[in-house]
């Protein structure tokens, strides 16, 4: 026991006098992780109010049913905000400019039009670059349109073929202007499940890099065999599960240092928020597990330290795209978002996702899943371990 | 010459190791797809639908949900799977039409669908085009229920069909569109075009990075003592390392360049352009990769000063998001890298049809950074084969 802990500090020492762990486990992610962040923080994202300009060029009761009542109460979630311009020219300028998503414009005569059962309509002007809020401020437009053709459509329904004399026509319309809408829309609010972005970037990033950060442990044995100074670790009265042990335990080591200095770098440097820490603490681990168990694996399949180094890299790529590390696979369409779960990066991410919704009890079912990993990796890894370190 | 056959067993030692073809060829094709496959095109937001059991009522408002432009809408099966994938971030923001939805309107009760979106805002403004679907669909089920109020009808299902049947000869009130300014985006890029051509970038700066390694390597095996004993100049080696960083470089653009084009159709504009922007960019990146290589005795000190290097400037330099969308200010520091100007190029070359001519700017700034980085890499380089 004293002997592994002996190989693991000489192995924690050599690492930190090279710099490479430092490098590859704190100050490369932290670097990348401010670069993505300072480059998306000036993206518009999912917190930007939606900027939406009305012309009414009309001032009839049709339109100013709309302009003082519907738009009101869209201007009223907060979500949305209705400016009034004054001139057509100006709104079209600052939909161009992109000051304003969408304009919606009501033209005159468009309440004598509604009045008088004329064909009429409103017109939305979009920035071409925010087809998204065009639309929705196109829906705004529709579906007060949409309540205007209710009550006509009501109206010729009600008569059928009977003609109707305007005052009856106008009677009709009242009426059916006063029924309440057959369907409503409730609102619900979800959770978030999500990481924000500051919190996506330093997550990802951190645990991307530790599947190169706990290579440095495994491999080192085989360049003590290539070097062979395991042959001497062998003569020296320590027994082989001591040196295993002690190749494990660093990379482990290297894993929960690498990650502990970066949950807190990015906690104080650029404000990641990375929830609970009791689940925080629970998915470091098992993710550090599971890391260490796949990277030993594949180290004992290579023939030498750069060959396993070159297959580790290959492998921590490959499972830190498909683990959604980069960007959201899971947004993806088809196989690929399925598919990102045979990379515990995904149950570490979804894990830290889940906690920022619920409680500390959601963390069970990704960590457990990356007990797995660790579990069925870890125990072929031991097992093909003992074999090489017979000289 | 001999400077040529340094530069070819600089090639040949990089395609020797298998796994250098994974990172070099495959894996930037495969990103490619990927984000081709998951970004490129629209950046529609999904809206997910829950219409089980709703009768065909429900399927006539899904119809109508399925029609609005810029809105991709995926049916989810039941509530619960709903919610987890709006709260995950899966889908942007759901909708359930309750089981039934049919009967009771025809019954003449009121349905209420619910419409679940998290707390960030984008989720919830979605919510105005649900209400403009159903809308929509509320004229014909309000005119059928006033037509049965109103004795016109017998019952819901027949004055369902005659305000079906009335509807298109009421005269309507409708909403038109049109828009305004000019795109950022040029609307000819296909799927995978602007994922092709950062890839490209990001991929050739990063190989020629970790290429220091390589270099590291030849000293550390004594290769370069062993060149230098025989009649061949510092110069000359200095020439043929710098060349092997070139070739990889070229011929990995080569094999990105006609995979992507061959497999996902990619368009890459010009091919005089092409080659102008890939040799220039090359040129630089083997310069900053030679430079890097002579930094540092340690491989692996090397390979994390690459990877930070090549993907820190590579997203800086908008290969990761389009420099379109960076803040101003975010996009004048992003042009101190040069993959800002490789990028801006291809834009000109595959977004707006130019021609080398056009994108001359672009090549001479790149040609700048190239002259600088090699006269700093040459210049290292000799002092460490010295010494």
């Amino acid at each position: 026991m004293r002997a592994a802990w002996l190989i693991c500090v000489k192995d924690l020492r050599a690492r930190l006098r090279d710099r490479s762990a430092l490098l590859i486990g704190i100050v490369v992610p932290l670097g990348l992780a401010f670069i993505f962040n300072s480059i998306f923080s000036g993206i518009s994202g999912a917190s930007d109010v939606i900027s939406l300009g009305v012309v009414n060029a009309d001032h009839g009761v049709a339109s100013q049913q709309f302009t003082s009542h519907v738009l009101p109460a869209v201007d009223r979630s907060g979500l949305i905000t209705i400016h009034t311009e004054p001139s057509l020219a100006r709104a079209r300028a600052l939909a161009a400019n992109g000051t304003l998503a969408a304009v919606i414009v009501i033209p005159a005569g468009f309440s004598a039009r509604v009045q008088a059962n004329q064909p009429a309509s409103m017109q939305v002007i979009g920035n071409v670059d925010a087809p998204v809020s065009t639309q929705i401020a196109r829906s705004i437009a529709e579906s007060y349109a949409a309540d205007l053709n209710r009550v006509r459509l009501s109206v010729a329904t009600a008569a059928g073929s009977t003609p109707l004399s305007p005052a009856q026509t106008q009677a009709l319309a009242a009426q059916a202007a006063a029924t309440s809408a057959p369907v409503t829309v409730t609102d619900v609010s979800a959770q978030t499940k999500e990481l924000n972005q500051k919190s996506f970037f330093a997550a990802g990033m951190a645990v991307f890099f530790l599947f190169f950060t706990v290579q440095f442990g495994v491999t080192s044995l085989l360049e003590e065999r290539n070097d062979g100074t395991l042959a001497r670790l062998l003569a020296a009265p320590i027994s082989r599960a001591s040196i295993l042990g002690a190749k494990l335990l660093t990379s482990f080591l290297l894993g929960v240092i690498s990650m502990a200095v970066l949950v807190a770098a990015t906690t104080v440097l650029f404000g990641a928020a990375w929830g609970n820490p009791v689940g925080v603490t629970v998915l470091i681990v098992t993710a550090i597990m599971a890391a260490t168990g796949i990277m030993a694996l594949i180290a004992t399949l290579a023939r030498n330290a750069e060959q396993a180094a070159n297959w580790q890299s290959v492998v921590a790529v490959i499972l830190g795209l498909i683990g959604g590390t980069f960007f959201p696979v899971s947004q993806a369409p088809g196989v690929l978002s399925s598919l990102t779960f045979v990379a515990p990066q995904a149950w570490f991410l979804r894990g830290l996702g889940d906690l920022r919704g619920g409680g500390v009890s959601v963390v069970w079912v990704p960590a457990l899943a990356m007990l797995a990993f660790a579990a069925v990796t870890g125990g072929l890894a031991l097992f093909r371990l003992r074999r090489l370190a017979e000289v | 010459m001999k400077a040529f056959w340094i530069g070819m067993a600089n090639l040949r030692r990089m395609f020797r190791v298998r796994t250098n073809i994974f990172f070099v060829f495959v894996f930037p094709l495969v990103l490619i797809l990927v984000l081709g496959a998951t970004f490129g095109g629209s950046s529609s937001p999904r809206l997910g639908v829950v219409s089980v059991g709703s009768g065909s009522l429900g399927t006539a408002l899904l119809g109508e949900l399925e029609q609005i432009p810029h809105l991709r809408v995926v049916t989810v099966s039941d509530p619960a799977t709903l919610l987890t994938q709006v709260e995950r971030g899966n889908l942007a923001a759901g909708v359930i039409i309750p089981p039934g939805y049919d009967g009771a309107v025809r019954a003449g009760h009121d349905a209420a669908l619910r419409y679940l979106a998290r707390p960030d805002q984008s989720s919830q403004q979605l919510g105005e085009t649900v209400r403009g679907a159903v809308a929509r669909q509320a004229a014909l089920l309000g005119s059928a229920r006033f037509a049965v109020a109103q004795h016109a009808a017998p019952d819901f299902s027949t004055g369902l069909a005659a305000a079906t049947r009335l509807s298109p000869a009421v005269p309507a009130v409708s909403v038109t569109q049109t828009n305004a300014g000019t795109t950022l985006f040029s609307r000819t890029l296909g799927q995978f075009d602007e994922g092709a051509w950062t890839e490209l970038l990001l991929f050739l700066f990063l190989t020629a990075m970790t290429g220091s390694v390589a270099l590291i390597e030849t000293r550390r095996l004594g290769l370069s003592r062993r060149m230098l004993a025989t009649p061949t100049s510092p110069a000359t080696v200095i020439t043929g390392e710098t060349l092997g960083r070139v070739l990889i470089s070229c011929v990995q653009a080569l094999v990105i360049i006609l995979g992507s084009a061959l497999l996902f159709g990619v368009n890459w504009g010009q091919p005089a352009g092409v080659a102008a922007v890939v040799i220039i960019f090359a040129l630089v990146a083997a310069g900053a990769g030679v430079f890097v290589g002579t930094l540092f005795r340690n491989e692996q000190q090397a390979i994390g000063i690459s990877l930070l290097l090549g993907l820190g400037l590579g997203a800086l330099g908008g290969c990761m998001v389009p420099l379109e969308v960076f803040s101003p200010t975010m996009r004048q520091v992003a042009h101190i890298t040069p993959q800002a100007w490789g990028n801006d190029a291809f834009a000109k070359l595959v977004g707006h049809g130019a021609s080398i001519a056009g994108i001359l700017p672009q090549l001479g700034i790149l040609a700048a950074y190239a002259v600088v980085l090699l006269v700093l890499a040459s210049w290292r380089l000799r002092r460490v084969l010295s010494a």
